[in-house]
């Protein structure tokens, strides 16, 4: 995190910053008072960036147990007349949704932004969602910047709008901007007002009463928007060949119009107010377009609306051709509407637009990089780490439900141990859904004995997890007296989006201490039957979960090791492998210990025809040794 | 009967899985633990934690409800008795009791096989005693006795799938001294055919079979645990009348054996051998007086021993009452042909016998006149 240019004071200075910096700077220029988020990935930054800067700048920044706490929070502090922030990814949106529907009603004070990161794509994450279709549902403005410094710019600008219309203001970023890394104009930050107060005449309600000054609100951002800035049209006047783009695609549309050399012919409109449509300033290009080609992430949502946008004014604008996602003329190997654009689908895309046939490369430079390049890297699949707890937990749970024979299910969460669902999770995840869903799913199952269902359920979650989404799942679970076993991988922190800390913790967002909330005090006060254990001791670990698939009610089993990448987790051991005692392959277990529990650590010697450990990654956990049919992997200490 | 030279068939992970364990015909004797990292037990249930990928297996050659070959392990006895259809190779059939009045307290009717172990152990005839130990109100679990007060602290049978074998490779994977195991008839067929594969040969210096028409599953100890009369218990049996009775602070709790029965470990309807035929010593009940075991001869290595624990003091024996023989066989014969009738029905839970026609004739009633 570049703290430094976070810092720097403006005016003036240019710095480079990640997309999310930038957002963060944006927001601390607008006189940013109040931010609160739930990490995921590709947002988590935002709010990292401004929890560094909060003591000295004298906001407040938290993370919250969830994005519609979180969004609830900002909203307090708009009402209170300060301006706020919340900052999630798409599925979270998705869990504030029930709350942004209401307070868009109600209308905010203050200036109040809400960041949406969508993960085209899905880099990291289960799915790939448009929020933009969330956002028009809400009736919310939103705007979509195309640069790292047009995310600052945004942002701050966006506390403005949205005091101006008296809603929150939607902003959507997208993997390629909140990680990309791009210069910035760094305008003066500005401190937080000390006045924060409710005006006790003032009535924040969800009303339908207010659904006519919702639209008249959503009216009074469309008219600034058919002037914003923000919004930009390069080349000629009256192309009849025009791009609509909203995004990073803006830059790679750019860069192909050169490539291409047809900028004297194909015009780009480059929309960064995307909800509601600025319809004055698109009807006045579609004047002159004959064919408009749309490049947006991920859904053909501009191109959509467009079209309908169209059809209100056919008779005047005249045949147009659209072509776009919805269209399938923009599409890569995957199909439509699906991944992240990519300059080689912009220019192929605007080639085909223009009539510009592209060759990417000359024939001979396409050689001479085969020639020259070096092998390709070996596929690897998504992993856990060596001496992840989660794989010991998987390891035991599998084993577990293998001895117990009874086709045990697990339904997973979403964190670090989704992974179950895949090899060094030795496929034990049967489910994944949305973050708690594994034990509100688990509910259901330990309900259905009536139905002749046998099978023990085990849901699995992670400790934020826990904090996020679970409780009520688990109070239902108590509620209804279900039959189910909640496996809580609890590895002290929020590890998969990049350790946050977490009402476990006894860490606040900005590092200072918080009254630690365990776990098994949460699951207790519930009346349910709790235990604790080290998922490394292997043979204990199988043992508990067996011994509470055999008993009735829900019940929870902590599973508590440290993520092993976490700083404070020092490595005392190191596991060797005894080369007068491991036989290889004359073993007969078929190389059960790099083969089949998959830690990146055991590797297999193939010179020696031994296994290996590699003194580089293993992190000490010490499970292999229990593994080994041979006992010939033990642990020495670190020095 | 005519000696018959068997191949041992051969098997692999998957014929376990496929013929064993998803047939239910496991009986948790633990044989196939111990060496193998995909193979684990709990709650007296074996199952691979993971698919093992070798095409075959010492799982599969040392399983006992895989490819059981009665003539082919009556050959392989070392020192055996004659060949006998219904209660095995043996050489003498007697009653004997423990004389130390503490193995007689803690034992199970004369307390004959603690008596066995304890000679073993402390004649050097064993170094190490693999047993089965716990409480008679709960789970049972394996036991390595090196000494007296281990080997009486396990004393008493239990009445459930123990697997008793699991810390036999490591043992025999380390060590040189002489073992003794005390087994039901299922490990002792699992021992013999761990011998036949050059495993522990020359270690396993005594066998004693308890006599096992049944064992009970896990829930049993569910059951047990509702009743909180039953908590002290020290001593259970199942006598031929009366139901499973419990000995609690010096009295005795029964309960109905109808409360019992759904209790019976599947895998137990298909034996074909309650009385260790394979052993070097076979105990069991005598049905007729709780003071006393039935002792069953069947080695040369087996009456050294008992020679030696009578010389001893250990031990008393006294023969065999004559007119209790039939009662004996025929008790035998009624399991075997119930096996049987399964096995010529072509029911998969016999499947794992390999019953030679002269032995099927052989226990049939008729072909029992001379006996």
């Amino acid at each position: 995190m570049s703290l430094q240019a976070l810092r720097t004071a403006g005016p003036g200075r240019t710095v480079v910053l990640s997309g999310n910096e930038a957002i963060a700077r944006g927001a601390m220029e607008a006189g940013l008072a109040y931010a609160a988020a739930y990490p995921g990935s590709p947002s988590s930054e935002v709010l990292a960036s401004l929890a560094a800067m909060a003591r000295e700048r004298g906001f407040h920044a938290e993370w919250s147990t969830n994005e519609k706490v979180a969004m609830e929070g900002a909203a307090a502090a708009s009402f209170a007349g300060l301006r706020s922030i919340t900052i999630m990814k798409a599925d979270g949106l998705n869990v504030a949704m029930d709350f942004l529907t209401s307070l868009a009603y109600s209308g905010t004070r203050g200036g109040m932004v809400v960041v949406v990161s969508d993960d085209p794509g899905a880099h990291s994450s289960t799915k790939e969602e448009d929020t933009r279709y969330l956002v028009r549902a809400s009736h919310l403005p939103l705007v979509e910047p195309a640069t790292v410094d047009e995310a600052k710019e945004m942002t701050r600008w966006a506390f403005e709008l949205s005091e101006e219309v008296g809603l929150p203001v939607m902003l959507r970023s997208v993997t390629r901007i909140a990680h990309a890394r791009g210069s910035v104009d760094l305008g003066a930050l500005q401190a937080p007002p000390r006045t924060a107060r409710y005006d006790p005449g003032a009535r924040y309600f969800t009303t339908s009463a207010l659904h006519p000054l919702l639209h008249q609100r959503a009216e009074s951002a469309r008219e600034r928007f058919e002037t914003s800035p923000f919004n930009s049209y390069q080349g000629p006047a009256d192309a009849r060949r025009l791009v609509i783009v909203t995004g990073p695609g803006f830059t790679y549309a750019v860069e192909a119009v050169e490539l291409l050399g047809v900028s004297g012919e194909v015009g780009v409109l480059k929309l960064a107010t995307t909800w509601p449509l600025p319809e004055r300033l698109l009807l006045s290009h579609l004047g002159h377009a004959r064919e408009v080609l749309f490049l947006e992430e991920i859904e053909p949502f501009m191109e959509t609306e467009v079209k309908a946008l169209w059809a209100q004014h056919a008779a005047s604008l005249g045949a147009i051709a659209f072509l776009g996602k919805a269209s399938g003329h923009v599409a890569g190997a995957a199909g439509p509407a699906i991944g992240e654009l990519t300059p080689e689908i912009v220019i192929q895309a605007v080639s085909a637009l223009a009539g510009r046939p592209f060759e990417p490369r000359a024939p001979e430079f396409r050689r001479k990089v085969e020639e020259t390049r070096l092998p390709e890297l070996p596929a690897r699949a998504l992993a856990f780490c060596a001496g992840c707890p989660h794989r010991a937990s998987y390891w035991a749970i599998k084993a577990a439900l293998e001895l117990d024979g009874r086709d045990g299910v697990v339904l997973g969460d979403i964190g670090c141990y989704t992974l179950g669902s895949m090899q060094t999770g030795y496929f034990t995840v049967k489910t994944v859904h949305a973050m708690g869903s594994s034990v509100g799913l688990a509910s259901g199952f330990g309900k259905l004995s009536g139905f002749g269902f046998e099978q023990p359920v085990v849901a699995v979650v992670g400790d934020s997890t826990f904090y996020h989404a679970v409780v009520p799942a688990l109070v239902n679970a108590r509620y209804n007296d279900s039959r189910l076993l909640l496996a809580v991988l609890d590895n002290s922190t929020t590890a998969m989006t990049g350790h946050q800390p977490h009402p476990g913790t006894g860490r606040s967002a900005t590092g200072e201490p918080a009254p630690p909330l365990p776990i098994e005090s949460v699951a207790r006060s519930l009346g349910l039957a709790v235990e604790i254990q080290d998922p490394l001791r292997t043979e204990e670990t199988v043992e508990s979960v067996y011994r509470l698939l055999q008993t009735d009610g829900a019940k929870v089993l902590i599973l508590r090791s440290p993520c092993a990448l976490l700083p404070w987790v020092k490595r005392s051991r190191r596991a060797m492998v005894d080369p007068e005692r491991c036989i290889g392959e004359a073993c007969g277990c078929a190389r059960l210990c790099n083969r089949v529990f998959s830690c990146p650590a055991l590797v297999w010697d193939s010179a020696r025809g031994r296994a290996r450990v590699d003194e580089v990654l293993c992190a000490g956990c010490g499970v292999c040794v229990d593994l080994c049919p041979r006992e010939a992997i033990r642990l020495d200490a670190v020095a | 009967m005519a000696q018959r030279t068997v191949e041992a068939q051969r098997g692999g992970p998957r014929d376990l899985q496929a013929r064993v364990l998803e047939t239910g015909l496991c009986t948790a004797c633990g044989a196939c633990l111990g060496h193998c990292p995909y193979l684990k037990t709990l709650g007296e249930r074996v199952a691979f934690i993971h698919p093992c990928p070798l095409p075959e297996g010492r799982c599969f050659e040392v399983c006992p409800r895989a490819a059981l070959d009665p003539d082919r392990l009556d050959a392989q006895l070392a020192g055996a008795g004659p060949a006998d259809p219904l209660l095995g190779p043996h050489l003498a059939l007697h009653f004997a009791r423990a004389l130390d009045p503490e193995v007689k307290r803690r034992g199970q009717y004369g307390g004959v096989t603690t008596a066995l172990t304890l000679f073993a152990l402390g004649a050097g005839a064993a170094e190490a005693a693999l047993l089965t130990g716990g409480s008679p109100t709960a789970a049972p679990h394996p036991v390595v006795a090196r000494d007296r007060a281990t080997a009486l602290a396990a004393a008493g049978t239990k009445y459930s799938a123990c697997a008793t074998l699991a810390p036999l490779a490591p043992l025999l994977r380390e060590g040189s001294a002489p073992l003794a195991v005390v087994g039901r008839p299922c490990q002792v067929a699992a021992l013999r055919k761990l011998e036949a594969r050059g495993e522990g040969g020359h270690r396993l210096a005594l066998v004693i079979g308890v006599f096992c028409f049944w064992a009970l599953t896990p829930p049993f100890y569910r059951f047990l645990a509702s009743r909180a009369d039953l908590a002290p218990a020290t001593k259970m049996d199942i006598p031929k009348e009366g139901g499973v009775v419990f000995s609690v602070n010096g009295g005795a709790v029964r309960i109905p054996l109808d409360q019992v029965r759904p209790f019976i470990r599947p895998a137990c309807q298909s034996c074909f051998d309650p009385t260790a035929e394979w052993a070097d010593l076979a105990v069991g009940s005598t049905e007729y007086d709780p003071d006393w075991n039935t002792l069953v001869v069947r080695t040369a290595r087996g009456q050294a021993l008992v020679d030696g624990a009578v010389a001893a003091g250990a031990l008393e024996v006294t023969p065999y009452p004559a007119e209790r023989i039939p009662i004996l066989r025929a008790a035998v014969r009624g399991k075997k042909i119930r096996v049987l009738a399964a096995l010529e029905a072509g029911r998969a839970e016999a499947a794992y016998l390999e019953i030679s026609p002269e032995r099927r004739a052989a226990l049939q009633p008729e072909a029992e006149g001379g006996a």
